[in-house]
């Protein structure tokens, strides 16, 4: 269902924009409050559920033994999807999987496989036997605008608590899956004009183009996806990349801080 | 309705729930008789007025009824008619008949186009629920300065408060032009300071409409903008 | 009924292996309005299961040959999350969830007032996150408490619950051990305040004597059920409470 655009909310706005204001009354840089649990899925080997506003996703980690790709005969693999079923919305409709649920699985998948945080080597069981294979599978269940970032802490942090069933598998004792960094992600999206942090679900309705930043811990770039209909310039990027480095910092913490 | 949460009487009834014999008294909506009971089929407060048993719903959906005053958002345009969503199961329709303006076959969206905000009344709303709307009529007319919000349908009286007391206090301390829809839609055009106050009282219907503390909460608000 | 014989469900103190009686359902949780996007939400947890459903709606039924002139449509899609299980679900439908989505939207438009709004639809989204035996009978719960919570019109709210047999046994609620290797399942959806039953469904082997017992045990964790049910909703309403989900 394509969402109808209401004139007076992009007149709305620019008319903030034009005053430094956000909708909701938030600053061009503040986010939502973030209430992030782990371990909340019985059935999934490392779990996370993301509350970003109003914006509720869940992530489950789960593992497969698998033979190898032929030419990476001593590497495991690694999958994250997402899943924008219409429990999410008003506007997400049943059928195969849309354009949009694959770009943010997508998205997610790259920012987590490029930081490098899983050692694909590390998930070999027997060389050209048998690898583990890891999947995130990622659940919106409320979208308000940002699922993105809310998607990319989910998954991270669900990785980041994963207990790998070994004894299940016949390989071993159960351990915790090694995962060296923790790579987060940051969106950006053009209200009124100019761009702002976490937009919510009317900022996105009546924004434009938007710029998701996945940063690792060293704050290097693993992963940017420009989408939607709108050009951005260099100066912009330079400075939404500027914040990102803060707050992709302030997302990692929050995540390690639930570790166990 | 507005009232009710806050009379002595506060009985918060479920679907199902029984609520009193049905002898000697009419069940009003969000009831029905089953067997010698009224009972509840909607989540409310239930209200009794003239012999007449009905509950207050907490949530419902808009469902238009003629004579109506809407905001609806053009949701496509052809040659000689408009479909507008106005909030409801189904959109309505305004044929170029009703318009405020005289259009030629085929320049309708000249006037109004796709995403554009219309104030109309509802004129016609058929067995089939095919809803035709007006925009002839005093202040009917395409909406072109301002902000839209929406609120939940059973939030319009705290809104409106007694016989409009509280809109009219609100567009007093606001001052700015508001407009509640019957559909749940509220307009509301002024400068920017006074659009954001009226923001600030549309998120706190959406958050505490419900609650027994909203007029207190609503007064505060008030309050504090009068002293600002 | 995944078989039965060499699995010992029952201890010799006639306590079931997680220490329930026969008759004793596990503990349930039910929550209204937890998603901030839906018109009307419920989490119910029961036992380990956990179910979430959204309500959208009524809205105009599309494509146009699925309205129905006299009448609103139940559309449920009934979905258990990639996670939810010990061995991971390709997303997707599949005849096991077509089936139960259909069953399941019959029995809700059995409650609701559908023809009240001739010609739309309404959406009921159950996403299963957690399976441990029931999962069908959580989602018709928390279908209930959604629609409710949605403001829809119902004459009752309407309860999932099953009762099933293991060692020769009848016993209330199965879990997943019971489930996988009992002798029959009985789930049923049953309208609390009429005791009517809106769904239904069985597998395995039964004596009329032990149906009516699990008959008599549905009814009974029904009741039960529905009172927590009627308290989430009204807690939601009487205060502002986050819910977990």
């Amino acid at each position: 269902m394509v969402e109808l655009v209401p004139s007076l909310l992009r007149q709305e706005l620019a008319a903030l924009a034009a005053n430094d204001e956000r909708i909701d009354g938030r600053g061009r840089w503040d986010s939502r409050d973030i209430k992030l649990e782990t371990n909340c899925l019985y059935n999934a080997e490392g779990s996370a559920k993301v509350t970003w506003g109003d914006t509720i996703i869940y992530a489950g980690v789960k593992f497969e033994i698998r033979t190898p790709w032929p030419d990476r005969p001593a590497q495991g693999s690694l999958m994250c999807g997402a899943e924008l079923r219409p429990v999410a919305g008003r506007k997400y409709e049943p059928g195969p999987p849309s354009p949009q649920s694959i770009e943010l699985g997508r998205v997610v998948d790259r920012g987590i496989r490029e930081s490098g945080c899983i050692d694909m080597d590390s998930l070999c069981i027997i060389p050209g036997e048998k690898v583990l294979g890891v999947m995130i599978d990622i659940h919106v269940l409320s979208d308000k605008g940002n699922i993105f970032d809310a998607c990319a802490l989910g998954a991270i942090a669900a990785l980041r608590t994963a207990i790998v069933p070994a004894e299940r598998f016949d390989i071993g004792e159960d351990y915790p899956l090694a995962v060296s960094m923790t790579p987060t992600m940051c969106s950006f999206t053009r209200v009124g004009g100019r761009f702002v942090l976490d937009a919510n679900d009317e900022e996105e309705l009546g924004g434009d183009e938007r710029i998701h930043i996945t940063l690792g811990d060293e704050g290097h770039l693993h992963s940017l996806q420009k989408g939607l209909k709108g050009t951005f310039t260099p100066a912009e990027f330079d400075e939404i990349l500027g914040i990102a480095q803060q707050r992709c910092a302030e997302l990692a913490n929050l995540v390690n801080s639930k570790e166990a | 309705m507005s009232g009710a949460k806050e009379g002595a009487e506060l009985r918060l009834v479920t679907p199902g729930e029984a609520i009193g014999a049905s002898s000697g008294v009419r069940a009003g909506t969000g009831t029905l008789i089953m067997g010698d009971n009224i009972i509840a089929t909607k989540v409310g407060w239930v209200k009794e007025n003239n012999g007449v048993t009905s509950v207050d719903p907490i949530h419902s959906a808009y469902m238009p009824r003629s004579g109506d005053l809407v905001i609806g958002i053009v949701e496509s345009v052809r040659n000689n008619l408009w479909f507008a969503d106005v909030n409801g199961p189904f959109n309505g329709l305004l044929p170029m008949s009703l318009a405020p303006w005289k259009v030629e076959f085929g320049a309708a969206r000249q006037h109004m186009d796709i995403g554009d905000i219309m104030l109309a009344r509802v004129q016609e709303v058929d067995e089939a629920h095919n809803i035709v709307l007006t925009m002839k009529g005093v202040g009917l007319r395409r909406l072109k300065e301002g902000i839209m919000s929406e609120i939940s349908m059973n939030h319009i009286s705290r809104l409106r408060g007694d016989a409009d007391s509280t809109l009219r206090e609100l567009k007093e301390v606001s001052d700015c032009r508001i407009i509640v829809g019957e559909n749940g839609r509220v307009w509301v055009d002024g400068d920017s300071d006074g659009i954001a106050f009226m923001r600030t009282v549309i998120d706190l219907v959406r958050n505490e409409g419900h609650m027994a503390t909203f007029s207190a909460s609503l007064g505060a608000l008030i309050e504090d903008r009068r002293n600002a | 009924m995944g078989g039965y014989g060499d699995v010992k469900l029952l201890r010799d103190d006639g306590l079931r292996l997680d220490g329930r009686k026969v008759d004793e359902m596990r503990e349930v949780k039910v929550e209204a309005g937890i998603l901030p996007a839906a018109d009307g939400s419920a989490w119910v947890k029961h036992g380990l299961n956990v179910a979430v459903c959204a309500v959208y709606g009524p809205m105009e039924a599309h494509p146009r040959k699925i309205q129905r002139q006299d009448r609103a449509v139940i559309d449920v899609r009934y979905n258990m999350a990639p996670f939810s299980t010990s061995d991971r679900i390709r997303p997707g439908y599949n005849r096991r969830s077509r089936e139960i989505s259909k069953v399941t939207a019959e029995a809700l438009e059995s409650v609701v007032l559908v023809e009240r709004y001739p010609r739309s639809k309404i959406r009921v989204e159950i996403e299963i996150l957690a399976a441990e035996a029931g999962t069908r009978c959580v989602g018709i719960t928390a279908a209930a408490v959604a629609l409710a919570d949605a403001g829809i019109p119902m004459r009752d709210l309407i309860v999932g619950v099953a009762s099933g047999k293991i060692e020769d046994t009848v016993v209330l609620d199965l879990d997943k051990a019971e489930d996988n290797y009992g002798q029959a399942d009985l789930p049923m959806g049953i309208l609390p305040t009429t005791g009517e039953i809106a769904f239904l469904q069985m597998d395995g082997d039964l004596s009329v004597e032990e149906y009516n017992t699990c008959m008599e045990y549905n009814l009974k964790a029904a009741r039960e059920i529905h009172e927590l049910m009627v308290d989430a909703l009204k807690r939601r309403y009487n205060e502002k409470n986050g819910g977990e989900a």
